[in-house]
Parts: C-alpha cells; sequence; structure tokens
C-alpha cells in the first residue's frame, strides 16, 4: 500500500514537472508579444511607415501680407501645451525617438499663418508647417530668437510678442521606417527571382531525372549540409563573394540590395528544394505514366503534369522563404550592411527591417521603442504567413485525399 | 507511305528528345549549382581565413596560429597595426554558453515534447503546439530585442540584490537565457515527432506488465526515442554555436579575459565577428573569417563528435 502511494507520488511530481516546461515556452510567448506591444504600440501608426528615417530641415519665412490669426483653438489644450491664439499654433514639449528634448507642433489653426510658410532654400516652394514637426528656432525682426531649448512655453511667449517673425526653422519628426520597409520588399522580390528558379530547377531534377545512385545520394546531403550553416557564415561569403561580384559588375561601392539578394538566395535554396521535393513526391505515378503514355514527352510531362500539381508545395515553399527573409539578419549585417537610408536603390546602400532593429540596439543609446515597433510589424507579417501556410497546407491535403478516394 | 509514316515519327521523337536533354542538363545544372555552393561558402572562409597566418598582413607580420587559438585577450595594441589577435579564451566562452543553454533548453523542450505528446489533454495540447510553432518561426533578432528589453533588466536586478554591479545584466547568463529560450522550440518538436514515432506496442507491453501511465512516459517511451530526442540536442547545439545577432545584443563584449562568472560579460565567436567591422581590406577584415573558419570547425567537431555519440546510446535497447 505504502509503495502504491509512493508510486502515485513520483507520478505526481513527474507531471507536475512536464506541465511546469510546458509553461515556460507558454510565458516566454507571451513575454515577448507583452514586451513588444508594450514598448511599441505607441509609434505603430501610418506615419511611421511613410516617414523617413532621417529628419528633413527646413528654414522657412513668412509670405508678404500675411494676416495673424486671432483664432480660438479648436481642439482641447492640455498641460504643459501652451497656445498662441494671435498665431493660431499649439506647441509642447517633448522628446524625440533619439531622447532628445524638442518643441513639437501639436496644432495648427487651418487659418494660421504659420500653416503655409515659404521655404528659403531652393526654389521658393510653399511648405506645410504640419502637427509633429520640430520647431528648432523662431527669429524674429526686433526681439531674441527663440530656441527651442528654452521650451515651448517660451517660444510661444515670444510668438505672442511679436507681429510678425523673420524666419522659421523646423524639421519633420523623421524616425520613420518606409525606407528599410521598401528594401525589406525589394529583397523578398529579387531573393525569389533568384532562388526560386533555380531550388525548383534542382527539385526537379533530383525528383524526377536524377538516377538513384551514389552521386545523387552526395548532391542531396551537400544541399542538406547547407541547412546547418549558420546565417553569419553566409554572411561572410556575401561579403567576400557576392558584394566584390556587384561592386564589379554595377556602380555599387558596398553592400548593395543585389548582393544581399544573393546571399539570401543562397540560404534559402535547400528550404526551396525541399518543400518542393516532398510536394514533388506525393504526385502520383499514374499521373507522369498516363501523360507519357498519351505521347507527350518528359519535359512536356515536367512542365504540364508535374509542375501544375506541385504548385501548393512551391507555395508554401515561397512563403516559408519569405518569413526567413523578413527574420534574417546576421547574413544581412555583412551582405548589405547596416545603413538605414531612406532612399533605396539597387546598388545603393539600405537595410532590412531586421537589420533596422540590430542596428538600432547596437547604437547608442539605444531605440527599444521603435525596435519593438519594427518588431510588432515583423512578427505580424510571420503569423499572417504561417496562417497562410496552415491554410494552404490543409487544402492540399484535402485535395489529395479527395483524389485518393 | 509506312516508310513516311516511320519518319515522322522519328523526327518528332527526335526533337522531343532534344528538348529533354536540354531541360534535363538545365535541372541538373540547377541541382549541381546549389549542391556547390556549400564548397563556395567552406572554400572562401577557408582562403580567407588562413590569409592573416600565410601572409605578412601589409608588413604587420603573421599572426601566429597557436598564440591565435589559445590566447585571452582579442587583441593586443592598436587595430590594422597589430598582429597579436587570440580567440582562445571566447572559444571556451562559447562552448560553456553552449553547454550551459543545453543544460536549461534540453530538459525542458523533451518535457514539453512529452507533455504535448502523452501527458496533455487534447485542446491544451493543441494550443501548446501552436505556440511551439509561433515560437519557432520568431526571428532570432525579435529574440535579441527582448533579451535587451526584458532580460538584462531582470538579470541586472537580480544582480544588484546579490550585490553585484553587472555591466547593465549584460553577461554569461542572459546569453543562456535566451539562447536556451530560442533553442526550446527546436528541440521541442523534433522530440515531439521522435515521441509519437515510438512503437505503440512497446508502450503497451509496459503498460500491461503493470508500469502506470507516467512510469511507461519516462522510463519507456523517452528511452525508446531517444535517439530523435538526440538529434534534436544537436539541433539545438548547432542553433546555439551559431546564434549571432540575439546575443550580440546581450552579451556585453568582453575583449580580453577568460570568465566563468555568470554575471560578468562575454563575446562568443560569433559577437566578436560582428563587432566593429568597419574596413573592407586589411588584417582586421580578414581575421573575421579567421574567426569564421573557427566557427565551422567548432560546429563540425562538435557535430561530428555528438552523432558518434548518438550512434553508440541510439539504439533501442527494449532489456533496458
Amino acid at each position: 500500500m505504502s509503495k502504491n502511494k509512493r508510486r502515485k507520488f513520483n507520478d505526481f511530481i513527474l507531471n507536475s514537472i512536464t506541465y511546469l516546461s510546458s509553461t515556460v515556452s507558454l510565458i516566454t510567448l507571451l513575454g515577448i508579444l507583452i514586451f513588444i506591444f508594450g514598448q511599441g504600440y505607441k509609434l505603430l501608426n501610418v506615419d511611421l511607415i511613410v516617414e523617413n528615417f532621417e529628419s528633413q530641415g527646413y528654414v522657412a519665412d513668412l509670405y508678404d501680407n500675411v494676416r495673424l490669426c486671432n483664432c480660438e483653438t479648436t481642439i482641447d489644450i492640455e498641460d504643459g501645451t501652451y497656445y498662441s491664439s494671435k498665431w493660431g499654433i499649439a506647441l509642447t514639449d517633448t522628446t524625440d525617438l533619439l531622447g532628445k528634448n524638442v518643441v513639437m507642433v501639436e496644432y495648427v489653426h487651418p487659418k494660421s499663418p504659420l500653416l503655409n510658410v515659404r521655404d528659403k532654400g531652393i526654389g521658393n516652394d510653399p511648405i506645410e508647417l504640419r502637427d509633429e514637426y520640430h520647431i528648432i528656432r523662431i527669429a524674429f525682426d526686433a526681439y531674441p530668437t527663440a530656441l527651442s531649448r528654452y521650451g515651448a512655453e517660451n517660444m510661444i511667449n515670444y510668438l505672442d510678442a511679436n507681429d510678425s517673425i523673420r524666419e522659421i526653422e523646423f524639421q519633420t519628426e523623421g524616425g520613420g521606417i518606409r525606407g528599410s520597409i521598401i528594401t525589406t520588399l525589394y529583397l523578398i522580390v529579387l531573393t525569389l527571382l533568384f532562388a526560386l528558379p533555380i531550388g525548383i530547377a534542382a527539385a526537379i531534377y533530383l525528383n524526377e531525372y536524377a538516377p538513384i545512385n551514389k552521386f545523387t545520394k552526395i548532391m542531396r546531403s551537400l544541399i542538406e549540409t547547407l541547412t546547418g550553416v549558420p546565417s553569419i557564415i553566409y554572411g561572410l561569403m556575401g561579403l567576400a563573394v557576392f558584394v566584390p561580384l556587384t561592386v564589379k559588375l554595377t556602380n555599387a561601392t558596398g553592400g548593395n540590395l543585389l548582393s544581399g539578394a544573393m546571399t539570401l538566395a543562397v540560404i534559402l535554396l535547400p528550404v526551396i528544394i525541399r518543400t518542393t521535393e516532398e510536394s514533388l513526391k506525393v504526385i502520383p505515378d499514374d499521373y507522369r505514366q498516363a501523360s507519357l503514355a498519351l505521347g507527350a514527352s518528359k519535359t512536356q510531362t515536367t512542365f504540364q503534369i508535374v509542375l501544375p500539381s506541385a504548385v501548393p508545395g512551391i507555395m508554401t515553399a515561397t512563403l516559408l522563404a519569405i518569413g526567413r527573409i523578413i527574420g534574417e539578419s546576421a547574413a544581412l549585417v555583412f551582405a548589405i550592411g547596416t545603413a538605414i537610408k531612406d532612399t533605396v536603390s539597387l546598388t545603393g546602400k539600405s537595410t532590412s527591417l531586421a537589420v533596422h532593429i540590430w542596428a538600432m540596439m547596437t547604437d547608442e543609446p539605444a531605440n527599444i521603442e521603435l525596435s519593438a515597433t519594427i518588431a510588432i510589424i515583423i512578427m505580424l507579417i510571420v503569423v499572417i504567413l504561417n496562417i497562410l501556410i496552415k491554410i494552404i497546407s490543409g487544402r492540399y491535403m484535402k485535395r489529395k485525399m479527395g483524389l485518393n478516394i | 507511305m509506312i516508310a513516311e509514316v516511320k519518319k515522322l515519327q522519328f523526327r518528332s521523337t527526335s526533337r522531343g528528345k532534344t528538348t529533354d536533354k536540354i531541360a534535363k542538363i538545365v535541372f541538373m545544372s540547377a541541382a549541381l549549382l546549389s549542391a556547390s555552393f556549400i564548397f563556395v561558402i567552406a572554400g572562401i572562409v577557408l582562403v580567407r581565413g588562413v590569409i592573416p597566418f600565410t601572409t605578412d598582413n601589409l608588413g604587420i607580420g603573421r599572426v601566429s596560429l597557436f598564440s591565435f587559438l589559445t590566447g585571452d585577450v582579442w587583441l593586443i595594441g592598436e587595430t590594422f597595426a597589430s598582429n597579436l589577435y587570440s580567440i582562445g579564451f571566447i572559444i571556451i566562452s562559447t562552448l560553456f554558453i553552449t553547454l550551459l543553454s543545453l543544460a536549461i533548453s534540453f530538459p525542458v523542450g523533451v518535457l514539453t515534447a512529452l507533455f504535448i505528446a502523452k501527458i496533455a489533454p487534447k485542446p491544451l495540447a493543441k494550443v501548446l503546439r501552436t505556440v511551439i510553432e509561433t515560437l519557432a518561426s520568431i526571428p532570432s533578432i525579435v529574440f535579441g530585442l527582448f533579451g535587451a528589453g526584458v532580460i538584462l533588466k531582470i538579470v541586472y536586478d537580480f544582480s544588484a540584490l546579490i550585490g553585484y554591479q553587472s555591466k547593465g545584466g549584460n553577461s554569461i547568463l542572459s546569453v543562456v537565457i535566451v539562447l536556451a529560450l530560442m533553442t526550446i522550440p527546436t528541440i521541442t518538436t523534433i522530440s515531439e515527432v521522435a515521441i509519437r514515432s515510438v512503437d505503440q506496442t512497446i508502450e503497451h507491453g509496459s503498460l500491461a506488465l503493470g508500469a502506470s501511465k507516467t512510469q511507461t512516459n519516462f522510463k519507456v517511451i523517452l528511452s525508446s526515442a531517444k535517439s530523435g530526442i538526440f538529434t534534436a540536442a544537436i539541433l539545438g547545439i548547432g542553433r546555439s554555436l551559431g546564434e549571432a545577432t540575439a546575443v550580440s545584443l546581450v552579451a556585453g563584449g568582453r575583449r580580453a579575459g577568460i570568465s566563468f562568472d555568470l554575471l560578468d560579460t562575454t563575446s562568443t565567436l560569433t559577437t566578436i565577428m560582428l563587432e566593429g567591422l568597419k574596413e573592407t581590406t586589411g588584417i582586421d577584415y580578414d581575421i573575421r573569417f579567421s574567426v569564421g573558419l573557427v566557427l565551422m570547425v567548432v560546429i563540425l567537431l562538435t557535430n561530428l563528435l555528438l552523432n558518434a555519440i548518438k550512434r553508440r546510446v541510439g539504439v533501442v535497447n527494449v532489456k533496458e
């Protein structure tokens, strides 16, 4: 009896350990989600996605014969925000994405003379002073200049004391990730252009043409070995092979989009080959034999019978590849570089979202909020891709089962 | 008439055969190209990696292979003016960190797999499997960000609690935790497959002999699945050794001296490669390839060793 009790006790302990172990993964996932959403949700908006990373500075002055506003606000002015009814503008003290104290435009009245100002730089173009822009200084004709470091209240007081301004210097908010998003999209397209044809062709050879012999076996295991190579080693290869290659053939000067895409293509080859081959394997041999018996050549059979049946597998491979491209960081640090750029070109420096995070986190001070926001975007894409893969393979399985009956 | 038909037939098949041949060659060259990349990678890292040891590095002098592999200071002297690089201490800390992270992720991962496959009620198992799948698909940089934002703080507070001033939490412990969390999904997924593929007759036999369900799970099923579970461990180790960006965000970058202190900063083979790469020529550039070469050799040796062990213990032994 006591032996039985001890056994039950032992079983209980062992079972409890497995319950505990399983909670580790659950806690990790929840922790990651809570962390990135908690840190990143504040910055998550359309502006972030369409804005440039580097802020754009402007110096502007008023157009001739503009009228002062003297208009009341249409929004509630909170504590810490200062409003000048004379100029129709509300300013507030805040910190920018890099943690610097700045004066931010909180609100501009539609009738404010500051809404449309004249760019003193090139071309005298009209520019709009928008919400969230940072004002660096406002200079007056007969008054000391209001600098951003003296705060928003001081700036509003100076504005109220003057009837005109000589010039105003401000800059766009910056910190946007438009450039990195475009780079990532380019990378996805280019990498798939390189990797899909080669990968699918290799899979077709291995499954449809290759004789069953030692050479094929070796070839298979060599491709399989690629999956075990750490991505940082791929980065070294990209740095030593593809970067010099693109520098020689194009006008690139260092790591660029093309070299990055080529490196990613090599990383993805084994994934694409394996997934495609899996889907080729399950195509019944009857199909091929029927096609050949009807007089089609081997090539016709491959392209018109085998490949169409493998489409779900190829789509799964593509989605897996996209997930890997979006998440890859170590290889790209070497193969494309860490320069965060707003203008993207095939041979220029720019970087993907994942490397964008890495570059900001290794910078001093680390920008955790913006990194978390990018992480949210990456995670959303990854989850959507996962769901799509499940839907495709689920449908595929159903169809296959239907055929077998 | 008959001759003409024959001729036509011959012609059409011959044309078909030519396209078949061309297609076969195209497909085959794609496969050959894919298979050759492993040689390109190994070759380029080898060729560039031996440059610091075989040339005089633009007048700086050859790097001594022995001191490179055994020394305990990354670089003595100025960058681009000294040949005194060494990574002995980094090799050891890399192995140490990998071992420690496996000590966490292996038991947790295998037990989670056992739980999902055999113990958990069906709905719970389904939820957990989704959790594991999601974790496995999270890019490493997000794990790194989580490490830098959360685990560093926890480790820092913990070390402050026991009266230890850690460098913002950057430490061996943080790296070990981040790596363990990253490898748990890998180990769980593969172990679960191994556990599921254990023959049901073995399980039924154990139950029929009077063992409880739990005893069967732990003593019979786990030991029958040990070959697959070992494969999971090998893959987990591979992932730990090769992980770069996530580790670099929590390691702190140690440049000299070996340290097994869990709360001290550290460097791994991958983080030292990522650190301060600026020029694209010269010794400071080439030495990264040497480190990469060492990393590849370490991974290769570990794999060979583990596979040898696996062959010894891997056979299902029913007598046990």
